[in-house]
């Protein structure tokens, strides 16, 4: 009897601590604002701010410290005119940023406002951007943007971003380096064979731990421009590959030659130095004179060093020039399960088309979308600021005008290409073998993405 | 009725443990058990896939073979090096030394600072190519290298940051060398046996109880090393794989690729291949390992 008893009192325990675990953040939230449905909460959330009633947002992104201070500087602003609004900052490097928005998500408890890339589109597919559309004329003002700026981030009809900045791919180059080998900075007019000859020129008047050019065949963006400037793309609306392993093999064929000439960074010290963030990279440290980087990273670069840094386009080929017209850099989004949407799209307005909040923010994420804000910053512009302005003018003068397809799953793309590039780089593997095995999981990777 | 008063209290007692234990233990192993047979990308609702989670990670995924390689490599030499490492400054230590509270407690510092980001980022700047590791060989007068950034040599400066982390495992060993009782040894002086042949004849024998329980906790550790290769390898496992240790693996899937189905399958084969190993360990334990207390 007694063991009957005791089961059944652990039978009770069990079920008491079981349904302990249930998640009572749900209950708790859908009584105090709203249920799921955003439509209907924003009646509901508006009033709740405008009377003064706390309201508490995170807001994520990823940059270098200048970006980190100006955003922090602009949610300060925002909470001084906005009473009773705290806004939480989550900032880091991009290394990681990712992951951790991941996580969040999937946990349910990812940030009001986040800073979204080129991969957007992943996370609308996967509903976990709120739609931005309800609140567009009358909280979000975009009358004064590219339509092509709204276009990028407006999936079926419905807007999920607001385009923080233009920006570019670029060539970042650092001038002391040219000087001192006395090889004069390229023009826009340049080759691949160009390319190759003043990376050889240079490397040989440098000397030992001084290298023209970073590594790039690891680079996306890089490999995109290259195809491009041959006719070809690396991937297309139609979801599938326009290049052939011969491209691929070309390209990292390209590379290897370089490195046989000492001409590009070798493997180890490329890995131990990635050229990814301004504290590791030997451009910043008078090391390397080439690298491939976003060409709104040139004012927060150009802080942490003496010497000129500039802005390069991609070599051209027999196609022409390869380069992509000027993107968004970045969007800010905000969560789908946001609790106050009223005031997410407010903030969101206030980072585009408030006049104070785009002179602090200044060019941290490129060019800003909003006209207005565009002529008050270039009236202030200092030489860095005019450089990048020239710059992606440039581009967009340049660049054919090519419907940009970002490749879906770019995460595992760039792991893919960093494993080639290593293995060719530490001779691991011939150009050959290596691209055989690349043009293998390349073509998973797209399976795969048809697949999700 | 009395009796079902006292159990109450004794799981109201127990209750705050097994909240824990049910809600971030229990559960979070159910979850992953039926995720394993799903793709999940963390963001839309798994879908089930029956085995051919299990079935792509034997035929389908080149880097899971280097993966494995990488943690058997790491296993079989961090774990033997530890332990011949602890159990050598324990027997130093046991000679009866002033101030043996002191050394104990330096020795036992870098095992809890080891598992810490901080040291992984320290190694990583000792190993550098302008790391103290290259000043100290240049002394010396040999080249050095780019140790973490090689893949011929990153997975190395990863088992020595391991077999560094000796501390936990040479405290169980003095402890096991306490018991041994004194009398043995001074019979076995009175014979005319040497220190070495009393260290083989005596200690080791007696001591096999404690080295089998000090191999079996690190190679579990070893198994799921995560921390030391993410800060090295910055989250990457490069270069060339050559840091990618099982569970860094497990996370990239998870949480850079978004294929938490695949990372929990390949969870539930990590516990299968370690509960492997360990049987082997238990199994094989009945011919070696001595207990002197008769059972055998």
């Amino acid at each position: 009897m007694i063991k009957t008893k005791s089961a059944a009192v652990s039978m009770l325990t069990l079920a008491i601590l079981l349904s302990a675990c249930g998640n009572n953040n749900n209950n708790s939230n859908a009584g105090a604002s709203s249920p799921a449905a955003p439509a209907s909460s924003q009646a509901a959330a508006s009033p709740s701010a405008a009377s003064g009633e706390k309201v508490e947002l995170r807001m994520a992104w990823w940059g270098s410290d200048e970006r980190h201070e100006k955003t922090q500087k602009a949610i300060e602003l925002f909470e001084s005119k906005n009473p009773g609004v705290t806004i939480t900052p989550e900032y880091s490097g991009f290394d990681g940023y990712m992951d951790k928005l991941n996580t969040q998500i999937a946990a349910g408890n990812a940030p009001d406002l986040i800073q979204m890339g080129g991969n957007i589109k992943e996370y609308v597919d996967k509903n976990a951007l709120l739609d931005l559309t309800p609140y567009v004329g009358s909280t979000i003002k975009l009358d004064d943007f590219n339509q092509g700026l709204v276009q990028s981030a407006t999936f079926d009809g419905k807007l999920y971003g607001v385009t923080l900045g233009v920006n570019s791919t670029s060539l970042m180059y650092n001038k002391a380096l040219f000087d001192k080998a006395g090889v004069p900075v390229p023009g826009k007019d340049w080759t691949y064979d160009d390319l190759k000859n003043v990376a050889i020129q240079m490397s040989e008047k440098l000397g030992k731990g001084n290298y023209a050019l970073y590594d790039l065949s690891s680079d996306s963006g890089a490999f995109a421009s290259y195809l491009g400037a041959y006719g070809k793309k690396l991937y297309d609306t139609d979801g599938e590959r326009h290049f052939e392993k011969e491209d691929a093999v070309n390209w990292f064929k390209y590379w290897a030659d370089l490195r046989a000439a000492g001409a590009v960074v070798p493997a180890d010290v490329q890995v131990a130095n990635p050229p990814t963030a301004a504290d590791t990279t030997l451009v910043v440290k008078g090391q390397v004179a080439i690298q491939a980087g976003s060409a709104s990273q040139l004012a927060g670069w150009q802080q942490l060093t003496q010497d000129t840094l500039g802005l390069l386009m991609f070599p051209s080929g027999p196609a022409g020039s390869g380069m992509v017209p000027p993107l968004s850099g970045q969007y800010i989004t905000a969560y789908a399960d946001t609790k106050h949407p009223e005031v997410v799209a407010k903030f969101i307005d206030f980072m585009v088309n408030d006049p104070e909040a785009g002179v602090i923010l200044g060019n941290s994420r490129g060019v800003p979308p909003a006209g207005k804000i565009r002529d008050a910053l270039a009236a202030q512009a200092t030489p860095v600021d005019q450089a990048m302005y020239d710059y992606i003018s440039l581009v967009a003068d340049t660049a054919p005008p090519v419907n940009y397809v970002q490749f879906p799953v770019d995460n595992e793309l760039l792991a893919l290409m960093k494993l080639t590039t290593e293995k060719i780089g530490f001779n691991a593997k011939s150009v050959d073998a290596a691209v055989d095995e690349f043009m293998t999981e390349v073509d998973k990777l797209i399976a795969k993405s048809k697949a999700q | 009725m009395q009796k079902y008063k006292t159990y109450l209290a004794g799981y109201l007692f127990l209750l705050p443990w097994l909240i824990g234990f049910l809600c971030l233990t229990l559960s979070p192993i159910g979850a992953s058990f039926y995720l394993s047979f799903t793709n999940y990308d963390l963001l839309t609702t798994p879908k089930w896939v029956g085995l051919d989670n299990f079935r792509s990670m034997f035929t389908d995924d080149y880097r899971m073979i280097d993966s494995i390689k990488v943690t058997l490599q790491y296993v079989f030499l961090s774990v033997p090096f530890r332990l011949a490492f602890a159990l050598g400054l324990a027997v130093l230590l046991n000679q009866g030394m002033k101030f043996l509270g002191f050394y104990r407690t330096i020795y036992y510092i870098p095992s809890l600072l080891g598992g810490s980001v901080a040291i992984s980022v320290l190694w990583k700047q000792v190993f550098d190519q302008n790391g103290i590791f290259n000043d100290g060989l240049a002394l010396l007068g040999i080249q050095g290298h780019n140790w973490i950034a090689d893949p011929r040599f990153a997975i190395y400066s990863l088992i020595g940051l391991s077999v560094w982390q000796f501390g936990s495992v040479m405290i169980i060993f003095l402890a096991g060398l306490k018991q041994v009782p004194g009398e043995l040894y001074e019979a076995a002086t009175v014979d005319g046996a040497g220190a070495v042949r009393r260290f083989w004849r005596i200690t080791m024998p007696l001591l096999t109880p404690v080295i089998f329980f000090n191999l079996t906790i690190t190679l579990i550790q070893s198994f799921q090393t995560f921390t030391k290769a993410f800060i090295i390898s910055k989250g990457t496992g490069g270069p060339i794989n050559s840091t990618l240790l099982y569970s860094l693996y497990l996370y990239i899937k998870g949480f850079t690729f978004m294929e938490m189905g695949y990372a929990s399958a390949m969870a539930w084969l990590l516990l299968v291949i370690i509960a492997i190993f360990t049987g082997l360990l238990f199994f094989s334990s009945r011919y070696w390992v001595y207990y002197s207390d008769g059972r055998d």
